[in-house]
This record gives C-alpha cells, structure tokens and sequence, in this order.
C-alpha cells in the first residue's frame, strides 16, 4: 500500500510527485501540488466543482479519477486557463455576465464550458447544456451562466477569425 | 469522502489482468473507469485489499466493424468515444441513445461501456454514505439478512441502472468473457441474474472483455426517464426493437430496465406484438401487460408506484415511435 511515483503535468508544469494509491487526482491537485482552485464537493461525482480538463481538453472529474491512474499524463486547471496573463475568454465573460454567486461551483463551471468551446466555439442550446449539467449551481440558476459562455463564444470565434484573418 | 486504502495493481495486457486477478481473487476488485467503483468504495460498500485497473490494457479500447456486420467495442472504450464512432451513429441509433443518457458529459468522459454493464446495483438504503447507513442495521448487500425497501424479501432487489444494457439486450448483442480456461461468448440478457448482490454471472476470475453488436436489421429504440436529464440514474429505462414491417413483425424484442436486480425481457408483450402487430390496442396491451408483470419493484429515488405508472407510459411512447419510424 505504499506511494508511488508519478510524472504529472499540472498546466505546463512538469511535477515529480509520490502519491498514495487510494489519493485522488483531486486531492493531489489541492493537497500536494497546493493548487486549491479545482474545489472539492459531493466527492461521488455528481456535483462537478472538481472539474479539470485532460490530455483532449475533455472535462473530467478530478474526484473520480486516481492520481496514480494519471502518471505521463497532463492536465490543466482552472489555474492554468489564463492566456498571455489575459483572463480566459469564458472567465471574462463570467465576470461581466455576473455569472458567479458563491463562486464555490465557479471553476468546475468554468472547466466544464471550456471544455465545450475547444471542440465547437458555435455550440447549439443543447450541446451547452449537455456539457453543463454535470456542473451544478446551488446558488441561483444556470440562466447568466449560459448568457455567459454564449458570449465567450462569441469572443472567442472572433478571435479565431481575427487569427484566420 | 475518502477512499479506503488498497493496493493497486495496473494491468498492462489482458493476460495480466486475469493474472492478477487469479492471484488475489475475492481480495479484488475489477477497476475500468472507476465512475462507479470509487464511489462504491468511498461509501464503503466496496472495499477491495487490490484495485486491478484495466485502464492500461490497449486491446479492450478498440471499436471495429467485423466483415460480418457485427460491432464489436472492447470493455474499455470510454461512453464518449462509443458516442462519437460513427458506425455507432450510423447503424445502432438506439444505443448511441442509451450510451448518451448516462450521466454527464463528464461521467461519459470517465465510464467505459464494460463498466456500464457491470455497474453495481443500488437501492435507496445501500446508495448512501457508510455514516447514513448505519442509522440502520445492514442488509443483504452489507452484512444481514434483511432488506429495507422490500421487507418481506428473501434476496436483494437493488436496481440494476445500466442505460446501455437494455439496448444491447434489444439489439441481440452478446458479451464476450475471458477466464484462466479461456473466452466465453453469452448472450447480454443472459449476463445478468435476478439478484441485487450478485447480479451477473462473472466469475470472480474472469473479465468482461468485449460487447458484440450483431446487424440483423432490427430497428430498435431506447427511452429513459430520470429526475435530472443529463445526471440521475433512470426512473425506468426501456428498449424495443423491430425486424420486418411493424403490422406483421418478424422479431419483436422489449427490454424494461431499473424496476429490479436485472434488465427484464418482457416475453409476454413481445408474443402480443408478434401475433397482432404494432397497431395502437396491441401497444396499449403491451405496455399494461407489462406493468402488470413487474412484481415487487424497489425504491431508487423515486418511489414504486411511480416507477409502475411510469413504465407503462415509457413503452406506450417509445413503441409508437418504433412504429412510426418503421411506416
Ligand atoms: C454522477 C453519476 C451519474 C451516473 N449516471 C448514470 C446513469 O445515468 N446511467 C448509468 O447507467 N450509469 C450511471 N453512472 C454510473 C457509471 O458512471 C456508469 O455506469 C459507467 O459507465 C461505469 O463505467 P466505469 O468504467 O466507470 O465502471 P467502473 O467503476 O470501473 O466499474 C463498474 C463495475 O464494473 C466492474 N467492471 C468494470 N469493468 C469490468 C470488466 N471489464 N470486467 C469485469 N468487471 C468489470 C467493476 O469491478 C465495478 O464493479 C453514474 C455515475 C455517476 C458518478
């Protein structure tokens, strides 16, 4: 039952790190690495604050997932999105939006969005929220949240077409 | 809450998986995606001395279209990944459905199809934290002879959840399992046994190791109602197939999930369709016969009678859109 070694990569950064077989990737995130963004909630998978982004930029639960399970691999956190010391579009747009509350759900949102708007930055109603309801508001609602992402989209597809252009 | 402690063993083939797996036997524990075992284990329901993950074994991650028609998707291929195949899409419609209504995006992105259809079965009682279940004594799927929801039980009726397996079971697939004396293929709605505690018929040394998806030119069709879309556990799942014009069938196949311990085949019904096709009487006495049929029906989240109402309802629709897409 001892540690053993993994090589993570947290947003870029490569760590060496001994972890115990029963630790989450959640608890290694906040609890060994000290990167306390990615919060921790119902545990069990249904609530999504621990939302991170893995190797396919695909949403993952960092409570459900073993830190073991992730040696040679990389993930990113909501620490990680920032771009050239910019908020991330869909972070921006959450602060305008008033997309926040408590803020506790926040990053897991915010991860669980992102994730959307790198495969499609012209998602349909359906595919937002199919890729939000994995990440629950206790707070209020989804309503500013949505309005939220809709407008990071919008950001990011112009800047995708200033890129292009 | 916190996982147990184990030992873990990481699996880099298939016959290091059933190696390990005959060394530490009854002391194991089969990880694929963990989206049901390590909250199973957090709750303390589970608490195996070895977790051996397959997460490392390449071969149980392929999806292939076999010359003969048949699908075949290893054990290990994430729900999402089985989502975007497009042989999926294309040909089993019905089951992209069942594999789209599990969970979230992010459990999707974590749970694998072998995982789905081993998933653990649950009752109100048993899918709590250890702490809120021992405000009560325990039960058959604990430590006792007992159950709570159904008092006058003699087994486990905990709820078998999976969204995929009545659309396997629909779709005439079969399961292949590997052991210590080789593979094994069976039929998906032979895989299951009608009790909470031991509800399929591994082995404790084998594997499930792949789903065959035959083409037969069965139309099929999968219906799920659960309190939250897109999060809950089905209220009552559902999945009907058709093979032949739908007044005058050649195969009729209905398949009733989360009512009991294992996906139920509603033999009565399918007679009835066969005989009368799917006009709007027959369907209607489909679906009332099989309410009719359920038994004592276990509590998950939404109370018995509903789940009864419920079922009723479920086939009624899903059968007309069966039909209507058939026509
Ligand atoms: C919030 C939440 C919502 C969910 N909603 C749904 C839902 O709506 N519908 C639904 O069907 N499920 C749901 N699930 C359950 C689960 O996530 C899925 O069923 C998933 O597909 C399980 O796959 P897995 O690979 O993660 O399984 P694991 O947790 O790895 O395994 C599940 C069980 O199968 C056994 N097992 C796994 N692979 C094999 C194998 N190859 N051979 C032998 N035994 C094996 C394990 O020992 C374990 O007992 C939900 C889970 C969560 C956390």
């Amino acid at each position: 039952m001892g540690k053993q070694l993994i090589t993570l990569t947290v947003n870029g950064d490569e760590y060496e790190l001994a972890v115990a077989s029963h630790h989450t990737l959640l608890d290694v995130l906040r609890n060994q690495i000290g990167l306390t963004g990615t919060k921790r909630g119902c545990t069990a998978g249904s609530c999504g604050v621990c939302t991170v982004n893995g190797e396919r930029g695909e949403a993952i639960l960092s409570c459900l997932s073993l830190a073991v399970e992730w040696d040679g691999r990389s993930v990113t956190t909501i620490e990680g999105i920032r771009q050239g010391g910019e908020l991330h579009p869909v972070q921006q747009a959450f602060l305008e939006y008033g997309a926040v509350q408590c803020g506790f759900c926040t990053p897991g949102v915010v991860m669980s969005a992102k994730a959307l708007l790198d495969v499609t930055t012209s998602p349909s109603e359906d595919q937002i929220n199919e890729a939000l309801a994995g990440a629950i508001c206790r707070c209020t609602g989804h309503i500013k949240i949505k309005k939220a992402v809709r407008a990071a989209a919008a950001v990011m597809r112009d800047n995708e077409a200033r890129d292009d252009g | 809450m916190q996982l147990p402690r184990f030992e873990y063993v990481r699996a880099a083939s298939l016959d290091e998986g059933l190696a390990a797996l005959a060394k530490h036997g009854a002391d194991a524990k089969i990880m694929s995606g963990g989206s049901d075992l390590l909250v199973n284990m957090k709750m303390r329901l589970d608490t195996p001395r070895v977790l051996i993950s397959l997460g490392g074994i390449a071969e149980l991650q392929d999806i292939e279209e076999l010359p003969d028609g048949v699908l075949r998707i290893g054990a290990g291929c994430r729900l999402t990944d089985v989502i975007a195949h497009p042989g999926v899409s294309a040909r089993f419609p019905a089951l992209r459905d069942a594999v789209a209504a599990v969970g979230s995006r992010h459990v999707r992105n974590i749970g694998t199809l072998g995982g789905n259809l081993c998933l653990e079965t649950r009752c109100w009682y048993t899918n709590q934290s250890e702490d809120w279940r021992k405000a009560r004594d325990g039960c058959f799927k604990t430590d006792r002879e007992a159950c709570h929801v159904i008092k006058t039980a003699s087994r486990c009726h905990a709820i078998n959840s999976s969204d995929t397996a009545p659309a396997l079971i629909a779709l005439d697939a079969s399961v292949v399992l590997a052991g210590p004396a080789g593979r094994r293929t069976v039929k998906v709605l032979d895989f299951y046994r009608d009790d909470g505690v031991q509800h399929t018929i591994l082995a404790p040394d084998e594997l499930l190791v792949a789903i065959l998806v035959p083409d037969d030119g069965r139309r099929a069709v999968f219906a799920k109602l659960a309190q939250r879309v897109g999060l809950d556990y089905a209220a009552g799942s559902f999945a009907a197939s058709l093979r032949g014009p739908a007044d005058a069938p050649e195969a009729v196949r209905l398949v009733l999930n989360a009512v009991g311990a294992a996906p139920k085949a509603l033999t009565e019904s399918e007679r009835l369709l066969m005989a009368s096709g799917l006009t709007d009487e027959a369907i209607e006495a489909a679906a009332l016969g099989a309410r009719q049929s359920l038994g004592e029906v276990t509590n998950l989240f939404t109370p018995s009678g509903f789940k009864r109402r419920l079922v009723k309802a479920l086939i009624r629709d899903a059968l007309v859109t069966l039909r209507d897409q058939t026509a």
